[in-house]
């Protein structure tokens, strides 16, 4: 086992270089480029300008791009080893600094997001499968696949339509994570404004997963309920709960489980659309805007870290087969 | 209880839907009948026969955060909003008159030819943290932009040939130019003056106080929370302050990204000022309540919407086909579906009702009978007999291309394309995402492009309209105009604007005879104001909040730390 991850890290290596190169030059050889957008300014128009080639090749050597693309990834390469991911384009900041602002506002939603999803999803996905065919079933498996198809962004304007204080109730904030003069109140209540604040996006973010997850469930648990040994349990004549609890539910958890290390990247990509409607400065929208305006160092700074959570995704995936099916053996 | 629970999670489903459909009622209804209303909506001026009072403030919508806010570096409109409170520049531009007028600088002197520009700066002006601001500051700011380390090509663009600035005594301050250009009073007395003790040390770029910013204007920045809100406090050192001004005792901008959450903020009073869209204004006009709560201004915005066409390409080299393309979009049908009525129709590169825009041009009608004699005259037929027309075995095909980002243009166009196809004319539209869309106009990459333009109230038709600019410039439709050119150069060295004016005309009716360009709009701002807000007045270029503020009896925020 020991010998197997430590075979597995070392793949993370060459692995993270080819990755690495092949984004890097994908970036650059996108259309459009940096100097271009950061001369015109941004929006639907334009502002006259002189094009001074001058001007273009200061701002190029200035941002590193007057360099072979290969020249500047092995530059690149060498500054992140010391994990030095640059400077942004847009502002000059630290990419790092960017970075560390808003990863826990997008940590704190998708922690809660699929803490929620897999505490919610469980129990419905094995209800349904128990009860496979029920009425109740149908009607489940109706609402879900009507929440899966409602587009959240649709779902987040009507919740801020009726709930946000429009013309019907006004019952949660529509903006931000915390109110204006929220740094002045006691922990406690802080804590409370923010929990307010982030109950529609929360609810936005989770309800389609929910939908997926619960279905991964209830095939699982349907697929167990078949088993021989279920069917011997209960000519043993043991209660129906101890069959689904102790022995069912515990074996159609295995491929819920290792979905989780699949999640890890998904963790700080957070939700563009969501993010926006509701003015959360989050890593979304942050790499959405990075890709628009060409940012490349913020880009390859957001690139690296869910790079490094997918490969290290794939061995916690790996080590929790292990874990809870003893069939697996790793070598 | 089973049953109980099933009742809940239908009414729970069915709530969503019922209310999806009564929404696309009200929707309808609403456009229907406020077409007519819609006349009475829209002041040019509010509590302007009131003197000003100090006090009160006035909270206004960001919809995006700038990074920071130096006003060398900053790229973004947000932050030169916010710096224009922060800081002062040399030169103040009078809203009505759109004339220099002093500020930091109490008078000014320009030399015989032009490249000479003395100013004399006053003695009394603080930066916020008490420093004195000096002719040094100046220099530095000028020296700072030109530096190859400073990351603010947008800017440098426009001070190429400025060639130095010198400091002459503690106030007074001398820039040499390359060559007489009438932008320059312009941009060197309007350029935003940082303080050399605060800014000349460290990593300029990045530097620390770009996040807490030091000027000499009105306000400083008191608080700046990442993603919710910026609050402006009075700068206790600024040198008006015996003149009561500024107005208001704070300015807070709030970051709400989503229009529609910014909207119900304002109706909440969460928000003193906002700009809306016209489906907004049209679905709140009829209000009661909205009409009592809100002024509402309606003006037009300095910009404007083109097609234009790359004369490179052979479809496009003849001036009656695009004459002809002009004739086949219907504009008025347009601004009426489109605009809601919220948009001019321009035909020439000027802001609409200054006296640099040519009237005497009358809008090119909507005329499919007149565009087909057109094309016929220039050689289009549909020899074929396929239903497109054709010249020289080459089917009248191209490719539009716009961003994605702007969903008013593709509805444009859209209506274009069908009007288009009535005639045998195939438009194929294709959505960029900004970046790609400048690289391909860069490149000349296009047939045909629908972009938009900012108008600035000195207008110089030379990075646009001039022939020089055609190979890598923004002349990207490749309009080269011999009499053009003259007019245009020579209304860069025309001190006078009358005169300027005159040569503008000319040059505005070739643009028109020559349709490089199909214009389009000028879209109009709707911009809603609390009621209590007075002093309130349209100019050419807009509003001007400086002069904006609360009579004591109406005033709602007391607290104020001065």
């Amino acid at each position: 086992m020991l010998r197997y991850i430590i075979k597995r890290l070392l793949f993370v290596i060459p692995t993270f270089l080819g990755v690495s190169l092949i984004t890097f030059a994908l970036i650059q050889l996108a259309p459009g480029s940096p100097v271009a957008y950061k001369l015109r300014g941004e929006g639907g128009a334009m502002r006259a300008n002189f094009e001074t080639e001058k001007i273009i090749e200061q701002t190029k050597a200035l941002y590193g791009l007057d360099k072979p693309i290969i020249v500047q990834y092995l530059l690149w390469l060498r500054r992140i080893i010391t994990l030095d991911f640059g400077k942004s384009f847009k502002d000059q900041r630290f990419v790092m600094e960017k970075i560390w602002e808003t990863l826990p506002i997008t940590l704190q939603f998708t922690i809660l997001e699929t803490f929620l999803i897999y505490l919610i999803a469980i129990p419905i996905g094995a209800y349904s499968a128990v009860r496979s065919r029920s009425f109740l079933d149908q009607l489940i498996t109706i609402i879900l696949f009507l929440l899966y198809s409602l587009p959240s962004f649709w779902v987040a304007m009507l919740l801020i339509m009726f709930l946000g204080g429009g013309d019907w109730w006004n019952l949660f904030p529509v903006n931000g994570i915390n109110s204006i003069d929220a740094y002045a109140y006691p922990w406690w209540k802080w804590l409370l404004d923010r929990l307010w604040h982030i109950v529609l996006p929360l609810f936005c973010m989770t309800y389609g997963g929910l939908a997926g997850l619960s279905r991964y469930m209830r095939t699982g648990m349907l697929d167990v309920i078949k088993q021989d040994y279920i069917r011997t349990a209960r000519a043993y004549g043991l209660s129906e709960k101890m069959i689904v609890f102790k022995y069912a539910m515990r074996n159609s958890l295995i491929p819920i489980v290792t979905i989780f290390g699949g999640l890890l990247p998904g963790l700080i990509s957070g939700s563009v659309i969501i993010e926006t409607i509701f003015s959360i400065p989050g890593m979304g929208r942050l790499g959405f805007e990075a890709v628009l305006s060409r940012d490349y160092p913020l880009i390859m700074g957001i690139f690296t870290i869910s790079t490094f959570l997918t490969l290290f995704g794939l061995i916690i995936n790996d080590i929790l087969y292990a874990l809870v099916d003893p069939r697996i053996r790793l070598e | 209880m089973k049953v109980i629970k099933i009742k809940t999670v239908i009414i729970g489903v069915l709530i969503p839907l019922v209310l999806l459909f009564s929404c696309a009622n009200i929707n309808l209804d609403l456009v229907n009948s406020s077409q007519v209303e819609l006349s009475g909506v829209g002041l040019s001026e509010f509590g302007v026969d009131v003197s000003p009072e100090q006090g009160d403030w006035l909270i206004m919508r960001l919809s995006a955060e700038m990074p920071h806010l130096n006003p060398l570096t900053s790229t973004d409109a947000y932050s030169s909003l916010v710096n224009s409170w922060l800081f002062d520049s040399l030169l103040d531009r009078n809203p009505a008159t759109l004339e220099l007028e002093p500020r930091v600088a109490h008078k000014w002197e320009v030399s015989d030819d032009h490249l000479i520009y003395t100013f004399y700066l006053r003695d009394d002006v603080l930066f916020s943290d008490g420093h004195p601001l000096t002719a040094r500051d100046v220099k530095f700011t000028f020296d700072k932009l030109m530096d190859p380390l400073t990351d603010a090509p947008h800017l440098k663009n426009y001070f190429i040939d400025v060639e130095r600035c010198e400091v002459v005594d503690d106030y007074t301050v001398k820039y040499y130019c390359k060559k007489p250009y009438y932008q320059h009073p312009v941009m060197l007395g309007l350029l935003e003056i940082i303080p050399e003790h605060i800014y000349g040390k460290g990593d300029f770029n990045n530097h620390p106080n770009n996040r807490k910013p030091i000027g000499s204007g009105p306000y400083m920045l008191s608080e700046w929370q990442t993603g919710l809100q910026l609050v402006l406090k009075r700068n206790p050192y600024y040198w008006r302050k015996n003149e009561k001004m500024p107005h208001f005792d704070r300015i807070v901008y709030q970051v709400i990204l989503d229009d529609n959450a910014s909207l119900l903020k304002l109706r909440r009073g969460e928000l003193d000022a906002l700009t809306i869209r016209p489906e907004d204004l049209l679905r709140r006009v009829n209000s009661e309540k909205f009409r009592n709560q809100f002024n509402i201004f309606i003006y037009p915005r300095p910009a404007y919407s083109y097609i234009g066409w790359n004369m490179r390409r052979k479809v496009f080299s003849d001036s009656r086909v695009r004459k002809a393309l002009t004739m086949l979009l219907n504009r008025r049908k347009i601004v009426e579906k489109v605009y809601y009525g919220m948009a001019e129709i321009i035909e020439s590169p000027f802001m609409p009702n200054t006296p640099e825009y040519h009237s005497g041009l009358s809008i090119i009608p909507f005329s499919p009978d007149g565009a087909k004699k057109l094309l016929e005259e220039a050689g289009w037929l549909d020899s074929d007999r396929d239903g497109i027309r054709d010249k020289d075995g080459e089917k009248f095909y191209f490719e539009v291309m716009t961003t994605n980002a702007n969903p008013v243009a593709e509805k444009i166009l859209t209506i274009f394309q069908e009007d288009l196809a009535r005639v045998g004319i195939v438009m194929q539209i294709r959505l960029l995402e900004w970046a790609s869309l400048l690289e391909r106009v860069d490149s000349r990459n296009f047939d045909a492009v629908l972009m938009g333009w900012q108008m600035p109230p000195d207008p110089d038709p030379y990075q646009v309209w001039h022939s020089s600019q055609s190979e890598k410039g923004s002349n990207f439709v490749g309009f080269v105009n011999k009499e053009a050119d003259e007019l245009i150069e020579n209304g860069r060295v025309c001190f006078d604007r009358e005169e300027r004016i005159r040569l503008y005309r000319r040059f505005q009716e070739i643009v028109y005879e020559e349709q490089p360009y199909t214009f389009l709009f000028a879209p109009k701002a709707i911009l809603v104001v609390d009621k209590r807000v007075h002093g309130i007045r349209i100019y050419p270029f807009g509003v001007y909040e400086r002069e904006w503020f609360v009579p004591k009896s109406l005033q709602k925020y007391t607290y104020s730390d001065d």
